[in-house]
């Protein structure tokens, strides 16, 4: 049985849209009904897929709802009305950057892991193909300005 | 003092958020200059008058490392001051940047880490 990181990737998480976007997470008593019981698959969400190798091999899908995708281009940007390409971009950044702080995790023994740059991945993609034999853990962030859903796959190698 | 900056990052929207993080931070700025890789970072050294580069590591075509062991190989450019901006976590990694004399800034940051890196490398 392997360990959950979910507490720790949380945590980055949090620091990670505080620092970047200013968003602050919400204690799971503020957040209403709908959020509780939403399921991210069935929503109209943008993924970023960033994977990694190493000590450990696999990959961390960050997706937001669509307020939160609009939100996390204008905060970082310091823009009013971002791009698709802006904001496809800041997701991105911001997957990148909690990828990049969580797949430390996995080091072992001097070995650590590489990530390979973020993609976006469009609504109806299935993104856990190829993930198949792979650990998974799966939970959301609730921030002030949306949902954040986070889904990490890994294999210890 | 006004300093023109070098933001060498592969990423657009990184590139845009060191350079308003930059203008926020309280810095005097007088121009910022991006190169989208090592290889255009060292175009930019050559064209332009940069006193303070702030490098990403992991990079297509030639990555921050390589590109600031030419840097500190070339005589003309030797002594601007580089802080790397970077999500790296190992600490030997770390360790040899910082032995090189180039700073290091961990994603994600505040505007208030990178202005005392910056003053920290290249002073007030």
């Amino acid at each position: 049985m392997e360990k959950s990181f979910q507490n720790e990737i949380r945590k980055i998480a949090h620091k990670t849209f505080e620092v970047t976007c200013y968003m602050f997470a919400l204690d799971e008593m503020e957040m209403d009904e709908e959020s509780l019981i939403s399921d991210h698959t069935t929503e109209e969400t943008v993924s970023s897929l960033v994977t990694f190798q190493g000590a450990a091999e696999g990959g961390m899908v960050i997706s937001a709802d669509e307020e939160l995708f609009d939100a996390i281009a204008a905060n970082m940007l310091g823009i009013d009305v971002a791009t698709e390409e802006e904001k496809e971009g800041a997701l991105c950044e911001i997957a990148n950057i909690i990828c990049g702080n969580t797949v430390p995790l996995f080091a072992k023994d001097g070995n650590i892991c590489i990530i390979n740059p973020p993609k976006i991945i469009k609504n109806g993609e299935l993104y856990s193909d190829g993930f198949e034999q792979f650990y998974e853990e799966s939970f959301h962030v609730s921030l002030d300005e949306g949902t954040a859903y986070i889904s990490i796959f890994y294999k210890r190698v | 003092m006004k300093r023109n900056y070098l933001i060498v990052e592969d990423e657009p929207t990184m590139r845009m958020v060191i350079r308003k993080v930059l203008l926020e931070s309280g810095l005097e700025i007088d121009k910022i200059y991006e190169a989208n890789n090592g290889k255009e970072g060292l175009q930019a050294l050559e064209k332009f008058p940069i006193d303070v580069m702030l490098v990403d590591i992991y990079m297509p075509v030639m990555d921050g490392m390589e590109m600031l062991d030419h840097v500190m190989s070339d005589p003309r450019f030797e002594n601007i001051p580089a802080v790397v901006v970077s999500t790296e976590n190992d600490e030997n990694r770390i360790d040899a940047i910082i032995r090189k004399g180039i700073g290091f800034v961990h994603k994600p940051f505040t505007k208030e880490l990178l202005k005392d890196q910056i003053i920290k490398m290249a002073g007030e």
